[in-house]
């Protein structure tokens, strides 16, 4: 009763394998990086005013829009009409994060760089901002083709 | 109970998505070939442009920075519906899609219990996921028939919350719609009407059924049954709409193989396109889609294919199909129970020929020859005639879109850039 071999997560004896019935398809990224694809854009990198998270220049980011962007979150957000991928930061009483020691005029929100050579980016009334959604995945490719 | 969902200014909305700095801003898309304006900002229409005006009336006002245009980017916008239809499928029962903005629903029973304001509240959950999702403000319109929720839906467009139900007893906002604005009417039967003064749609709800006959045949008495609550439209019945184009059915059985899905969708794309023709129409692309799994756990693949040209000749679409799509719809293993397509960026044929004075009615042209083509075949047998349409690729014709947006959603080599 010779039988193909077949992976199946587990060993195969002389009988067909009771967890044949069970194979699971291929892993697909896809599945892993795309919860929601109604909601799912991606958008690539200029630059390198995010280096500090993982984020290089010409990378692919995916970016989901379902999620209600908090604090922390790394957005791509519209600046002034420009898209731009900053941590989102929202600061105020009861809310300080990173060990900020910052007064009032600190309080509000933020569009953070992970770059020092960057400046964070108050948000004030003089700015028109929209978070365009979250990003949940970065890749970096090492190799094309 | 029905719901109409459509997005508002659906073209510039989807180009406002991936495009903030036309936020705000009046802002048109143009038809193809760049020739005039087919869908408006609320900033663009309160400058009291109307909808169609050519662009060469225009170009100044945009020099001088005043006006915003965009050519069609079916690509974008076809992804951005695709995106929608998939939002509406998992929030509602049924779906039907009726053009490239539009979809009637089916709201689930939760939704409809009397004396509550779940629809109302289901409308704006659902309008806000789709914002949120998807970035386009849609106008949600529920009512009993779908002629109703036409009008609900217009109603809806006007409210900050951009959602309105129908109330039971439609008579008061019956009472201040137009005749022709209503859906299936048109302004051609409005004078007929007006002279057996039927002025409003309320009145035109309570006409006598012979009168109505008389003046528009079984269409607007069917029309008139929709307006008092009795359901009449069948999903395949719209050739008095010709703004929509679509065909669809469900399979007797499930289909398993590539060729009989093809061909499920070439012969529904041959009555699509046959009815393109009789009302002089062509298409600029379609969104294909299918359906597979069961009732309870179904899963869609969809497809937007441009065309290269507008065109109403089947062979042209489905070539375009088979090029770009077949490989993503049909998915090995699967069994299909559905599949369908709808055409969008639909045109007069007319236009099409009066288009610019150097161009070539290209359009116009490969209908003739596909109906020439046809007779000949039919008479010496199939594939007599078929190398002259074959080879052309690159047309020396091809449609102009000198503002054209990125293919944002579409194409690896078109992402939005951030910085």
């Amino acid at each position: 009763m010779a039988k193909k071999a077949q992976v199946a997560g587990s060993v195969v004896a002389g009988f067909p394998s009771p967890a044949e019935q069970y194979l699971e398809p291929p892993l697909d990224l896809n599945e892993l990086l795309v919860k929601r694809p109604a909601a799912t854009y991606f958008v690539r990198v200029s630059g390198d005013s995010m280096t500090g998270a993982g984020i290089n220049d010409g990378d692919l980011l995916v970016v989901d829009r379902s999620f209600t962007p908090s604090s922390g979150d790394i957005v791509i957000a519209a600046l002034d009409g420009e898209f731009t991928v900053k941590t989102l930061r929202v600061r105020g009483a009861g809310r300080r994060a990173g060990g900020s020691s910052g007064g009032q005029e600190d309080d509000g929100v933020w569009l953070e760089p992970a770059n020092p050579q960057y400046p964070s980016i108050k948000v004030d009334r003089g700015h028109d901002m929209r978070v365009f959604g979250v990003v949940t995945a970065v890749i970096h490719r090492f190799r094309r083709g | 109970m029905v719901g109409l969902v459509d997005g508002n200014n659906f073209f510039v909305s989807c180009e406002r998505v991936v495009d903030p700095r036309l936020e705000g801003r009046p802002v048109a898309v143009l038809s193809n070939n760049d020739g005039c304006c087919v869908s408006r900002s609320n900033e663009f229409k309160a400058l009291g442009i109307p909808m169609g005006t050519p662009y060469f009336q225009l170009r100044d006002r945009e020099a001088s920075g005043e006006l915003v245009f965009r050519s069609s980017n079916y690509e974008l916008y076809g992804d951005m519906s695709r995106r929608i239809v998939s939002i509406l499928r998992e929030e509602a029962v049924d779906v039907e899609q009726y053009s490239i903005d539009e979809a009637f629903i089916s709201p689930p029973s939760f939704a409809c219990e009397a004396g509550g304001d779940s629809l109302r509240e289901y409308g704006v959950r659902l309008r806000s996921k789709i914002l949120q999702w998807v970035g386009i403000p849609c106008g949600v319109g529920f009512a009993a028939t779908k002629t109703l929720a036409k009008i609900a839906n217009h109603i809806a467009k006007k409210r900050p919350e951009g959602v309105f139900a129908m109330p039971d007893d439609a008579a008061q906002v019956l009472a201040n719609v137009p005749p022709e604005e209503v859906w299936g009417v048109g302004r051609r039967l409005a004078p007929k009407l007006r002279a057996a003064r039927i002025l409003t749609a309320l009145q035109l709800r309570d006409a006598d059924d012979p009168l109505l006959r008389s003046i528009g045949g079984v269409t607007l008495l069917r029309t008139a049954m929709e307006l008092r609550g009795v359901q009449c439209h069948e999903e395949r019945d719209y050739d008095a709409h010709p703004d929509s184009v679509t065909c669809s059915r469900s399979f007797g059985e499930p289909v398993t193989t590539r060729e009989a899905l093809m061909e499920s969708i070439a012969s529904f794309v041959a009555q699509a396109a046959t009815k393109l023709r009789r009302h002089g129409l062509v298409a600029s692309g379609c969104n294909v889609y299918a359906q597979m799994g069961g009732a309870y756990d179904g899963r869609w693949v969809e497809r937007t294919v441009a065309f290269a040209n507008p065109t109403d000749a089947t062979n042209e679409i489905m070539r375009a199909i088979r090029r770009e799509a077949s490989d993503a719809l049909f998915l090995k293993g699967e069994r299909y129970r559905k599949s369908g397509v709808v055409f969008f960026g639909l045109e007069s044929a007319d236009a099409m020929r009066q288009g610019d004075l150097f161009e070539l009615s290209a359009p116009v042209g490969a209908s003739k020859l596909y109906k020439a083509v046809d007779a000949i075949n039919a008479r010496y047998g199939k594939h007599m005639v078929h190398a002259a349409s074959e080879g052309i690729g690159d047309r020396p014709w091809k449609m102009k879109r000198a503002k054209l947006s990125k293919r944002a959603t579409t194409n690896w080599n078109e992402l939005i850039t951030v910085r």
